[in-house]
């Protein structure tokens, strides 16, 4: 990266790395992000809705209109409300309407291909943002050699610095995927642990960010749940600590949870107690591994599964699952959203987290998965996991 | 310099469907400093001190009237401008005895001493017309344009002898021009009338049972009014758009309802007279409606601002959102419920006094032993001290109650004219 591509955050000076839109220091957002990423839940106009933009005349003056007067104005526009269109004051509230502009990273989508989207939602409950997701993908999902990266860290709302750390974490694990997975000699063993040190090595890459956000004298250093998942071709590799979660959801057929939580949820079940059970109990949210200074150990459990039917990749926090935990509930709610745009049905996952409660922060990051045109390049593929717990 | 917080109260969670956001935002100056020392708009302050001087003023109380007067002179800061009216069926502008021009004196230790020559020559006689009374002190006030802090003290001991209307008209013309504390000396003046002209003029109203207490109320006065260094706030409220202000208050440390002194800021903001202001602290109750938004979403249902011209010196943000956990939704705030409590307090006693003035036993019963209920529930002792008073308590937490057989006129103006003040919320 050359020097002119460093960009220091408005707000507290610290040089940004890589595409980020949002300071890791203090989250603040880096650039006039896009309107978009500034969202109000739930109430969307619809499309043939004037909207009050048309009519800069009669308003108020918009952020946009007093921009092209004043040239000096501060680098740090706030957008125009995502709500009415009005100004929003100083205060982060709409002045016209009163509704609240979300800062972007309490609330963010990105979109790494037609086929590849997320939304990261601080939800209802929370008052910041400590979910973070990363994502690539090629282009054209349809092809061949398709690759996509969907990253989702949960940081750990009782640590300190932890919306810092996941999202620091979620960028190095993507940087460390970046490149294809090894397939060692070829052999479905060699494969697997060849992909199981590809996989663990990015969770190292992420445990040391998460580790790096919180001060020395921490008390409670940053911590975080790790979630990966790297689709090429029509193999799907994935990687989980914590109780953040990756599904297939398969069209038409019963969806599978491929992640298995670190957490006392998951002992309980792994024990014979029924999941809706263990996941109401009073300790169903305590995780027993994690990322960060405090962890005793960050190793992945990895698996492998190949995709060989259509359906829905899903990779999120449990913001999301703990309303609908099941597969076959992930799959009623999808079901509900009617759509095939990855971008729309994450929005609507968000929405029904949110109407559901949003007790936690809500991350929901999808792979619009269709069948490939012509396969036969992963010779391999077989419909059943493999998996090999690591350690 | 004078400086201004907001801190506001309030649950701001709302089930799926609710509309209605209840907020009490505490305003708290400090640093105000004296009248006309830190004043925005650097205007001058003036004071008037308006005297009954009708026939009805007994020996004893012209006396300590006079008394009471000079005790107020004694506390206006060197350099304020003043004045001082005798009230009958005219107004005479005593001090300063000029015939035109400029009719409010500069303070000194000479003015001082004229003005206190000036009242010592009072003579109980005539009627009572105090409409004429407030028109001239307007009059005095406004021919010292550069004087915009007006207050002025009224004390009389009668009933007015002007047609309502009369009255009322000159209060109308006083509003929003001058402030005015009014007192009553002894117990034939009417409660109403004098509330009525406080409450327009931003002022407070009080009895002074007895000649005695005279001297301390008008010093008291005057030393509060002394200690305003801000000469004019204004409480602003905004509301999104599509919402109503259901009501404004102020509810600490009396019960004043602002809603429709509204006037237009712009077309969002409301503002509201508040006066002068000193280092103190007012509580106001804001309720506003919003049309019902989606379970999750969360938006600002108020502004409340103190404004000192047309600068904004402090903001309290009053929020809604909309939840479907009932545990955050059902709460109800302590401050927001303190207040509703204390706001019926005030008019049960107020509809409760005339019910028993108009000979309407049962109601007054009723209404009074709701008062005493609501008195104990919300820890207003001084209240229920004042209640003891004219009825007999069976049952506080029920509020059982039987009206007094004798009462002494005193005792119920007083709990009339103490009505409206509230007590705070205990710290707990």
């Amino acid at each position: 990266m050359s020097v002119t591509d460093n960009r220091a955050c408005p707000s507290c000076g610290t040089v940004a790395q890589g595409e980020s839109n949002f300071c890791e220091n203090c989250g603040a957002a880096l650039s006039a992000s896009p309107v978009d990423t500034l969202r109000v839940l739930v109430t969307e106009p619809a499309l043939s809705e004037p909207s009050p933009m048309d009519d800069l005349g009669s308003g108020p003056i918009s952020r946009a209109t007093s921009q092209t007067s004043a040239p000096t104005a501060p680098p740090t526009a706030i957008p125009a409300c995502a709500s009415c269109g009005g100004t929003v004051g100083p205060d982060g509230y709409c002045e016209q309407c009163g509704v609240k502009a979300l800062s972007p990273r309490d609330h963010f989508r990105e979109q790494a291909a037609p086929w590849v989207a997320g939304v990261c939602d601080k939800g209802i409950r929370h008052h910041r943002n400590e979910d973070a997701m990363t994502m690539v993908a090629s282009p054209d999902g349809t092809a061949a050699d398709r690759r996509a990266v969907l990253i989702v860290l949960d940081g750990v709302s009782n640590t300190d610095d932890s919306q810092i750390g996941s999202l620091a974490g979620a960028r190095a694990a993507l940087d460390a995927l970046r490149v294809p997975l090894p397939r060692g000699m070829g052999t479905p063993d060699g494969v697997l642990s060849a992909v199981t040190r590809a996989m663990s090595e990015a969770a190292k890459a992420a445990n040391a960010q998460v580790t790096a956000a919180a001060p020395a004298d921490a008390k409670n250093p940053a911590s975080a749940t790790y979630c990966a998942a790297v689709l090429e071709g029509d193999m799907l590799t994935y990687a989980n600590v914590g109780d953040s979660r990756i599904y297939w959801l398969p069209d038409g057929e019963p969806g599978v949870q491929l992640s298995v939580d670190d957490s006392a949820a998951q002992d309980q079940m792994d024990a014979g107690v029924p999941r809706a059970v263990a996941e109401t109990s009073a300790q169903a949210h305590a995780i027993t591994k994690w990322l960060g200074r405090d962890s005793e150990d960050h190793t992945p459990r990895v698996g492998q599964l190949a995709l060989t039917t259509p359906g829905w990749l899903l990779v999120c926090s449990d913001g999301l699952w703990n309303y609908a935990s099941e597969p076959s509930a992930l799959a009623a709610q999808i079901a509900k959203a009617a759509s095939t745009e990855p971008a729309a049905l994450a929005l609507a996952l968000t929405d029904f987290a949110n109407t559901s409660g949003g007790q936690d922060n809500i991350t929901t990051v999808l792979a619009r998965v269709t069948t490939v045109q012509n396969a036969d390049q992963t010779s391999t593929a077989t419909s059943t996991t493999r998996e090999q717990p690591h350690g | 310099m004078a400086e201004f917080a907001a801190t506001v109260y309030q649950n701001e969670f709302l089930p799926d469907g609710g509309t209605d956001v209840n907020a009490i935002v505490t305003v708290t100056c400090s640093g105000a400093g004296t009248a006309g020392a830190t004043g925005a708009g650097s205007g001058a302050v003036g004071e008037i001190i308006i005297v009954d001087t009708s026939g009805s003023m007994g020996h004893e109380t012209m006396e300590a009237a006079k008394d009471g007067a000079q005790a107020a002179l004694a506390e206006i800061l060197d350099g304020t401008r003043f004045a001082v009216i005798a009230g009958t069926e005219t107004a005479t502008l005593v001090y300063p005895p000029v015939q035109s021009g400029p009719a409010l004196a500069v303070m000194d230790a000479s003015s001082r001493e004229q003005a206190a020559g000036a009242i010592s020559s009072f003579r109980a006689s005539g009627g009572t017309a105090i409409g004429s009374w407030l028109d001239l002190a307007g009059t005095v006030f406004a021919s010292v344009p550069e004087v915009t802090q007006r207050h002025a003290i009224l004390l009389t001991d009668g009933e007015n002898g002007e047609q309502p209307k009369v009255l009322d008209d000159a209060i109308k013309r006083a509003t929003g021009y001058f402030q005015c504390d009014c007192r009553g000396a002894g117990t034939d003046w009417k409660v109403e009338e004098m509330r009525r002209i406080a409450t327009a003029l931003l002022g407070t109203v009080d009895i002074i049972p007895s000649a005695a207490e005279m001297r301390d109320q008008f010093r008291a006065m005057m030393q509060t009014a002394m200690a305003r260094g801000v000469a004019d706030a204004q409480l602003r409220v905004w509301a999104p758009q599509g919402a109503q202000v259901l009501f404004v208050r102020q509810v600490a440390p009396t019960v004043e309802d602002l809603t429709d002194r509204r006037v237009e800021v712009n077309a969002l903001t409301g503002g509201y007279p508040t006066g002068a202001w000193g280092d103190e602290s007012r509580d106001y109750h804001v309720a506003v409606r919003l049309p019902a938004k989606a379970v999750g979403q969360e938006q600002l249902a108020a502004r409340v601002q103190v404004a000192i011209g047309a600068d904004v010196a402090a903001q309290g943000l009053v929020k809604a959102t909309w939840s479907n956990d009932s545990e955050l939704t059902a709460k109800i705030d302590k401050q927001v419920a303190h207040y509703t409590g204390q706001t019926e307090l005030a008019s049960m006693i107020q509809e409760g006094l005339a019910a028993k003035a108009a000979g309407d036993d049962a109601t007054a019963t009723t209404k009074l032993g709701r008062a005493v209920q609501l008195a104990a529930e919300t820890g207003n002792e001084e209240a229920t001290t004042r209640l003891k008073k004219v009825v007999d308590v069976d049952d506080e937490k029920e509020g059982t109650v039987r009206l007094k057989k004798t009462v002494a006129k005193a005792d119920e103006m007083a709990l009339d004219t103490a009505s409206t003040k509230t007590s705070r919320i205990k710290k707990s």
